[in-house]
């Protein structure tokens, strides 16, 4: 089989299947943080009617609501994929946080700021404060995130281009074009909004459950839906324009036997998508049928642009350190713990859950019954 | 052969203090939420058998607290001492990695329930029976804890990593002779944070009058009550520390003995106070005091990270990796082909360099000395070395290990402790320029011969009476 990465020698597959599957997983909850900020911040600025402005519609105030917990989450499972890509591109990983320098430490201090404003956002502090310092609020967090986004993409790309290494060294120019690094980072930011709609889109669905209201009753579903079709077409448009900044070389290697069905992957996840929304749009509900439909395409392009990032990333690096790297670390010891403790855990969690499942369905907090919220 | 990572220049400030302090901050927040849990626990206890009237505000009041700090800045944090260590020494960095990557990858699945534990409790318990608020809080504790159990491994793997040296199994790396007293070290001081921490909320709950204080505070400290145990616990570490590092401690850095004096002095203020003050006299304590005691706690949590990392030298992973970032192993052959021959990386931080040689010293000293020195800041070789002449810094440096025996072996030809002495010297003399420099094959046979007569093993090991060879 010559798919990415199963072509690859058993180690280097395994610790790379790994990676992939824990970066999807920070992946879902990242996205809800990037695209929930930039979703906010574009409905205090474009408000809206003033019968329904956009920042009092479901879809902000769940945002609201649960940001700061998928940012931990995020943080959280953001731990795994970085424990694992220091195992596979230990050199390249390494290297390109070196070279980014005090932008890289600063990606701390500004998650922190993030973090705390999504309280503020979240608390009827604000509701007493000046429009424009609101607008400002919101404007800051996205950018905080924005901020994380662009030094990830520049360390990814910094890690693939060891050639420039000494020379970004001495002149401290981390971006070697800024087209490549924008479309990227657009492709990205545009790929978090399908994957926010979906997770808002449960949501509302939810607490339509728990309030006892019919399907075609939960608002928000317009937004949504034309968010996420939105988030997809211009996912797929910045992913062609990327493709056009990459070498014949790399180009080959996504398009041919290596990457081919992760493209397929993601382009079926997209259409999956985009007939999903529809129907619910048409049908005017979040039917769990089309709600089902529409997260399995989201999980299998957000599965394929993993791999494909991977791919795009191992042509380019030492493929025999990475090889090397994989059949070391293959020989420590501890992944039977691993195994045992990430069952015993998540059973643990499902307690936890269960625990709290009588309280959920009070969950007054996240109701549309709620006392309004202020306009952010 | 290991890998060259470029060296960042943090201007005055010595690389290794950026990693002190983010470290000292995590660990600080990381043991208040341990111990947090714990005293959650406690409370929510108090408040179900109707023990403390006030306890359920307190839960309410402190879990609050605990998430805004803990969940927030020792969360990130906690990935901030990744990214700073690996502009510190990606070289340590990657062998702890590489090492226990699957430790580090079990802790996570105890960081996510610990996360979702706690977030389950802090938006529902209001909703929720005593006993599943308990069962969440427990869990919350347990998953804290367990994160606690597996890093520990790993830190106390870096000083002393006993028969993995032999043997290297994982087990044997994560039971190390430190991984028991440094544990039960750490929980207690979890504990004591948690109560501290605690007697600061009590003074912010609101409309508390003064005796409903004093109950929540006496309860609170009954969690410094194992503090007891701290001499006892931290004469085992001392005794478990390899005995060089244990000399470093006791006397043998004055720097080292000052912090570990510091913590020390810190604890037994903040254990007299709480043995005195709060458990016989149980007296009120204001928000004001219990600051100042979180402080001297704070001090105390630092002089102690200071210590441990301090006395791993002349290693930042004992007999794995120099506190340079070179690799024991690598020492013989760097001396052969020189520390920076595979650097590709210009030297950007001096662009007055004078001559060829000058520069080449700049680019040893950024190799084998940058991670612990600057040159004019903090821990500057120009001020350590000021007071020597040319001939004795050579004999000095290439001895290094038997100069301070704290210090790695130098790991570079005699060409590059030349030129690395001759930069010194530049800086020194205020950089002058134009800066001669004449080869001398004497001088240079000379160096020769000092190296080999100090050898490539750290001469730490023979004060440990150790027998140890790549």
């Amino acid at each position: 089989m010559s798919v990415f990465p199963f072509a690859q020698p058993p180690t280097v597959s395994f610790y790379l299947i790994v990676y992939v599957l824990t970066l999807v997983l920070h992946a879902i909850f990242m996205t809800y943080v990037l695209a929930g900020s930039l979703y906010l911040a574009w409905a205090a600025v474009f408000r809206g009617s003033e019968e329904t402005p956009r920042a009092r519609s479901a879809v902000a105030k769940i945002l609201r609501e649960w940001m700061p917990f998928a940012l931990s989450a995020a943080i959280t499972a953001g731990v795994a994929p970085l424990l694992f890509v220091q195992i596979i591109y230990r050199q390249e990983f390494y290297t390109s946080n070196l070279l980014l320098g005090w932008r890289w430490l600063m990606v701390v201090p500004v998650l922190v700021v993030g973090f705390y404003l999504l309280y503020v956002v979240k608390s009827r502090l604000i509701s007493n404060w000046p429009l424009p310092v609101r607008i400002a609020l919101v404007t800051v967090i996205s950018a905080c995130f924005l901020f994380v986004a662009f030094c990830w993409t520049t360390n990814h790309l910094l890690g693939i281009q060891s050639a420039r290494w000494p020379q970004v060294y001495e002149s401290g120019q981390v971006v070697a074009s800024l087209g490549a690094l924008t479309i990227r980072l657009a492709m990205w930011v545009a790929g978090a909004f399908p994957c926010m709609s979906i997770f808002v889109a449960w949501q509302l669905r939810y607490y339509s459950d728990r309030d006892g209201r019919p399907a075609s009753q939960v608002g928000g579903l317009r937004a949504l839906s034309m968010v996420a079709s939105v988030g997809i077409l211009l996912t797929l448009a910045c992913a062609g324009g990327y493709l056009a900044t990459l070498t014949a070389d790399t180009r080959s290697a996504l398009l041919g036997s290596q990457g081919g069905p992760w493209m397929m992957a993601v382009a079926l996840g997209s259409v999956v998508q985009l007939n999903g929304w529809w129907l619910m749009r048409k049908n005017g509900q979040l039917s769990t049928s089309s709600l089902s439909l529409v997260t399995g395409g989201c999980l299998l392009m957000l599965t394929g642009a993993g791999f494909l990032r991977e791919l795009l990333r191992f042509v380019q690096v030492d493929a025999s350190g990475v090889a090397r790297n994989a059949k070391s670390a293959a020989s420590v010891g501890g992944f039977w713990l691993f195994v045992l403790f990430t069952v015993v855990n998540v059973g643990l969690m499902a307690i936890c859950v269960r625990l709290v499942r009588p309280a959920l369905r009070t969950d007054a907090e996240t109701s549309d019954q709620q006392t309004e919220s202020p306009t952010v | 052969m290991s890998s060259v990572f470029p060296v960042n220049d943090y201007g005055p400030l010595m690389p290794g203090l950026v990693m002190a302090g983010v470290a000292i901050l995590h660990v600080f927040l990381a043991q208040f939420a341990v111990g947090g849990g714990f005293l959650l626990c406690y409370f929510q206890w108090l408040a179900m058998t109707g023990r403390n009237e006030y306890a359920r505000r307190f839960v309410e009041g402190f879990f609050k607290i605990l998430l805004m700090i803990s969940f927030v800045m020792g969360a990130l944090t906690g990935v901030g001492i990744w990214f700073t260590s690996i502009q510190i020494s990606a070289a340590t960095i990657g062998e702890m990695v590489f090492n226990f990557h699957w430790i580090w990858a079990t802790e996570w699945t105890f960081f996510c329930l610990e996360i979702v534990a706690g977030y389950c409790f802090y938006r529902y318990h209001q909703r929720l029976s005593d006993r599943t608020s308990l069962t969440l809080l427990v869990l919350y504790t347990f998953a804290a804890w367990m994160s606690l159990f597996w890093i520990n491994g790993i830190l106390s793997w870096q000083l002393t990593p006993g028969d993995w040296v032999q043997s290297r199994e994982l087990i044997d790396g994560f039971f190390n002779p430190s991984f028991w007293p440094s544990l039960f070290f750490r929980t207690v001081v979890c504990l004591t944070l948690a109560s501290l921490v605690g007697c600061v909320v009590v003074n912010l709950i609101p409309d508390l009058d003064r005796d409903a204080q004093r109950s929540l505070i006496n309860r609170a400290a009954h969690l410094m009550l194992p503090m007891l145990l701290m001499p006892a616990l931290g004469a085992w570490f001392l005794w478990a520390m390899p005995a060089d590092s244990r000399s470093w401690v006791l006397g043998g850095s004055p720097a080292m003995m000052m912090f570990f004096m510091i913590s020390v002095g810190a604890s037994v203020a903040i254990g007299g106070y709480a043995l005195l003050g709060l458990w016989l006299q149980r007296l009120y304590i204001n928000g004001a005091t219990a600051t100042l005691l979180l402080l001297l706690a704070f001090g105390a949590t630092a002089g102690g990270e200071f210590v441990r990392e301090g006395s791993r030298k002349p290693y930042s992973i004992r007999y794995v990796v120099y506190s340079s970032g070179i690799i024991p192993e690598e020492v013989g052959r760097l001396r052969e082909i020189g520390s920076v021959t595979n650097d590709p990386y210009p030297v950007t931080n001096e662009p007055d360099c004078p001559n060829p040689t000058v520069l080449l010293g700049a680019k040893v000293f950024r190799r084998q000395c940058a991670v612990c020195h600057t040159m004019e800041g903090t821990n500057g070789v120009a001020h350590l070395t000021q007071t020597w002449d040319l001939s004795q810094m050579r004999l000095n440096i290439a001895k290094l290990q038997q100069t301070k025996p704290y210090m790695p072996p130098f790991s570079g030809t005699p060409q590059e402790l030349d030129a690395l002495v001759h930069y010194i010297r530049w800086v020194l003399d205020d950089r002058p320029s134009p800066f001669d420099y004449q080869r001398d094959d004497a001088v240079l046979a000379q160096i020769q011969i000092w190296l080999d007569e100090a050898g490539t093993e750290a001469s730490s090991l023979a004060l440990a009476g150790e027998e140890w060879s790549p």
